[in-house]
């Protein structure tokens, strides 16, 4: 059996012509930036529209891709945010950056204990949904890409046009915010400020 | 670097040791890391949950026709072989359909130029013509397109010509089938 092709030999074949390694492409990885685009959107009719654009980018031949800077994947993930900043510039549908909370130092939040860890599987994963759904876009981003995606730092880092370190520092205080924000829905009020979120051009 | 440094966004090219060597010194951010480890769990099966989600495939039709209309109609892919078979219902029906539509005594025999002018077809899909009992049903929700094999027969009764020199008994499409398993037009490749 041959070794599955590669996304840069099925984008070589598919700007020969080969419908066929387009459509492999597609297949491969069109779920994960569909899902990308359905979480940082809240909505199905603009995740399909962007997953569309996205593509339809590659159909064209627009999508400017150079694999002297990283790979097709994160490449796909960088135009589909740049399509999905477009949208919140449209719509200003963006949860706001601000988290709450002042210049809370750390030790508000040691506790390590899991906070859903009475609930079924079903309720954790719609508690999760539901915090995921409430960080703002760029702490947001980092968490789909990383933990629900399972994209890796450097790709991610391509995706988000940001550091490595950037990536890793807010993919930890997005948990930390996740954890405080399940917390205070398990148990009521909004009694544990987030660590302040900082300012960032990106 | 301080605590401050490591959780907020750092725009310079900091080194990953930075943030090890900082982590491993600081019991604060060491805590604070570790409040994040089972939300990280958790992330997991919500990951999992979610990887059945994908986009639908109107979208993937969508871009077959774009990418057709760039690059031309290729040979038909052994791989979508697999999918001639799950279509093979809804490609029953729609024989089934093309044919007794033909055959009703009421129905104007059309001509090739005018092909079953049931349905207004919007631009995007001026290659695709609307089946006959296709009509009134929604432009755009859920369609897949799937390659299929139809017999010659029910396409010239059609008033559809042949339009190749070939002998063969059956004539290659494309169908857009709608979520109920319904084909709402075709387009013939030959
Ligand atoms: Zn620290």
């Amino acid at each position: 059996m041959k070794p599955p092709e590669s996304d840069h030999q099925l984008f070589e074949r598919l700007r020969a012509g080969q419908e066929q390694a387009f459509l492999a492409l597609y297949q491969k990885r069109q779920p994960a930036l569909y899902r990308f685009a359905l979480q940082m959107s809240g909505s199905a009719s603009v995740a399909e529209d962007i997953t569309q654009d996205v593509f339809m980018a590659l159909v064209r031949d627009e999508c400017g891709y150079d694999p002297s800077r990283g790979s097709l994947a994160a490449y796909l993930f960088g135009i589909a945010r740049k399509l999905l900043l477009r949208q919140y510039e449209r719509r200003r549908s963006d949860v706001p950056v601000d988290t709450g909370g002042g210049e809370a130092g750390f030790a508000e939040l040691v506790d390590d204990a899991d906070p859903l860890a009475d609930l079924t599987t079903r309720e954790r994963v719609e508690a999760l949904r539901r915090a995921v759904a409430s960080l703002p876009r760029r702490y947001r981003e980092v968490v789909v890409l990383c933990d629900l995606e399972e994209v890796d730092y450097a790709e991610a880092a391509v995706a988000l046009g940001c550091p490595i370190g950037t990536v890793r520092s807010r993919l930890h205080r997005a948990r930390s915010m996740l954890a405080v924000k399940l917390r205070d829905e398990r148990h009521g009020g909004a009694s544990v400020p987030a660590w302040k979120a900082a300012r960032c051009a990106i | 670097m301080n605590c401050e440094d490591y959780w907020n966004d750092l725009t310079g090219p900091e080194p990953e040791v930075d943030f090890e060597a900082h982590l491993a010194a600081c019991p604060a951010c060491t805590a604070r890391y570790a409040a994040g480890r089972p939300v990280a769990a958790n992330l997991r099966l919500l990951a999992a949950d979610m990887k059945r989600v994908t986009a639908p495939p109107r979208v993937e039709a969508r871009l077959l026709r774009a990418y057709r209309e760039r690059y031309g109609q290729p040979v038909p892919p052994a791989r979508e072989l697999h999918r001639w078979w799950a279509a093979a219902a809804a490609v029953l029906l729609a024989a089934g359909a093309l044919w007794t539509g033909a055959r009703s005594p009421e129905r104007p025999r059309v001509a090739s130029n005018s092909p079953v002018a049931i349905a207004a077809v919007d631009e995007q899909d001026a290659a695709f013509v609307p089946l006959p009992n296709a009509a009134g049903s929604p432009q755009d929700d859920d369609v897949d397109l799937v390659r299929v094999e139809l017999p010659r027969s029910a396409v010239t009764a059609l008033g559809i010509p042949a339009t190749d020199d070939s002998d063969s008994a059956s004539v290659e499409a494309e169908v857009l089938v709608g979520p109920d398993g319904m084909a709402r037009a075709v387009r013939f490749l030959n």
